[in-house]
């Protein structure tokens, strides 16, 4: 009876806490997958968890908190342990900005990926470097080793919108072109990235407020196409093999 | 003997202390429609000694606010908006907007309360201020208001002149527990405008929205 009590108190503190929970189904092959993420904000931070069922399955448990600075920056970090195929795995990290500079930065181990929430595979990390120059200048380092291995650096200018020219290796030297810029009244943006040589990828967004719309599309062929109706995300495209994934988000207060 | 100069003085105590509420008032009366303004002087950053220019948008009637940084270099493209009851800070570099109640929105580092310089009747709400007298500055004559700060508003203590013949504030002063001068800044560029909600609010479409 205790335990009900408790579970009870439990369950009423998350629903009352700020939070966000998504639900989707994901479907590669003629299989099907549920997946479930959820955040909620309470005192000390944020407890998060993702949660895939399906053929293969993985669930991760994660705290993360966060330093705020105000209009000098924001700092959030995190540790996230997971369980499910392929045994124990687990994920730190850390990414915000304060003044000049802006720092991504997260290193983690799984034995076996399952896509699409836990993409990665083996040791995988990500560090990525900002810092502004100028006003209207900014640097960056990229090393990634994830779902590809590279590192890239690159320059960004804003002249209105920003344009970024950079060079990257993996395997081979690849060339970086960027483009992000405001296409309507109320700050509507439409972000362009393409990256030939050693890596060939063309990603692309268009933010509108209420929809965003998503394009990549990779070589050797790999493509998705998605979009984010308010809460809803359809997403739908080609990696190994033609998949689909269906969300549905809830936030509240 | 001394009774009557305890009195007098309580009395004139009152007296100054109802004249600081009356200065806001008449503050809050004339600045009831939206304006405009920009803030600029130095401030002791992270980085030591820094220009800060800002320019403030206000809807007092709505209780909505909009700083957008302009200097120092490293702060250029942030701007922090206060509504009611939430206060906003865009960081361009990250593109985040990081929304927070306005009880937990303290901000350390910058040397002085952004929100303040919008918001004078929430200032006055978290620095008790008092009527020292009145003072000639380029723009006229003003009232000099200090204050010391409750805890946790990033200063100690405040200087506020308020200018006599159209109310309004034109200076800030904020110092640390020893005294040191933390930010100093002037309200240039004053105008009435056409402001709407929206346009106060406005962030781009893509930026990650943080709620703590």
């Amino acid at each position: 009876m205790k335990r009900i009590w408790w579970a009870g108190w439990v369950v009423l503190g998350l629903a009352l806490a700020q939070g966000r929970l998504e639900a989707g189904v994901y479907g590669v092959s003629g299989s099907l997958a549920s997946t479930l993420e959820g955040g909620f904000t309470l005192e000390p931070g944020e407890v998060y968890g993702k949660l895939q069922v399906g053929q293969e399955s993985r669930g991760a448990l994660g705290l993360s908190s966060s330093l705020a600075l105000g209009p000098l920056g924001y700092l959030a970090y995190g540790l996230q342990a997971e369980v499910g195929v392929g045994g124990l795995g687990g994920m730190a990290f850390a990414e915000g900005g304060a003044g000049p500079l802006a720092l991504a930065a997260r290193l983690g181990y799984r034995s076996k990926r399952v896509f699409p929430l836990f993409p990665e595979e083996g040791v995988f990390g990500r560090l990525s470097l900002r810092y502004r120059l100028v006003p209207k200048e900014v640097v960056g380092l990229l090393l990634e080793r994830g779902e590809v291995l590279r590192a890239e650096v690159s320059y960004a200018l804003r002249e209105e919108a920003t344009y970024t020219l950079g060079a990257g290796f993996s395997g081979l030297p690849y060339l970086v072109l960027g483009w992000k810029g405001e296409v309507g009244e109320g700050m509507e943006v439409l972000d362009l990235a393409l990256r030939l040589g050693g890596l060939n990828r063309l990603e692309a967004g268009l933010y509108l407020g209420e929809a965003s719309l998503f394009l990549t599309l990779s070589y050797p062929f790999a493509g998705s196409l998605g979009v984010w109706l308010g809460d809803l995300g359809l997403e739908g495209g080609y990696r190994e093999a033609p998949y689909a994934w269906v969300r549905y988000a809830w936030r509240w207060p | 003997m001394e009774k009557p100069w305890g009195i007098l003085l309580l009395a004139l105590g009152l007296a100054l202390a109802q004249s600081v509420s009356e200065i806001l008032d008449r503050v809050e009366r004339n600045l009831q429609d939206p304006w405009q303004a920009v803030v600029q002087g130095q401030i002791q950053g992270p980085g030591g000694q820094e220009e800060l220019k800002a320019r403030v948008l206000a809807i007092p009637k709505e209780n909505l606010f909009r700083i957008e940084f302009q200097k120092p270099g490293s702060l250029e493209g942030n701007f922090t908006v206060i509504t009611e009851k939430e206060v906003w800070n865009y960081l361009y570099l990250t593109n985040q907007l990081i929304v927070s109640p306005k009880e937990k929105a303290q901000v350390q580092g910058l040397g002085f309360s952004p929100q303040g310089l919008g918001d004078l009747k929430g200032l006055s709400e978290r620095v008790s201020l008092r009527l020292v007298g009145e003072e000639r500055l380029p723009e006229g004559v003003a009232w000099k208001l200090v204050g010391r700060a409750q805890e946790g508003q990033g200063f100690a203590t405040l200087e506020l002149y308020i200018l006599k013949n159209d109310p309004r504030p034109v200076r800030f002063v904020f110092r640390d527990e020893a005294g040191k001068v933390m930010a100093d800044l002037r309200v240039v560029e004053f105008k009435k405008a056409s402001l709407r909600p929206q346009d106060l609010k406005r962030y781009p479409k893509d930026a990650q929205v943080v709620r703590r």
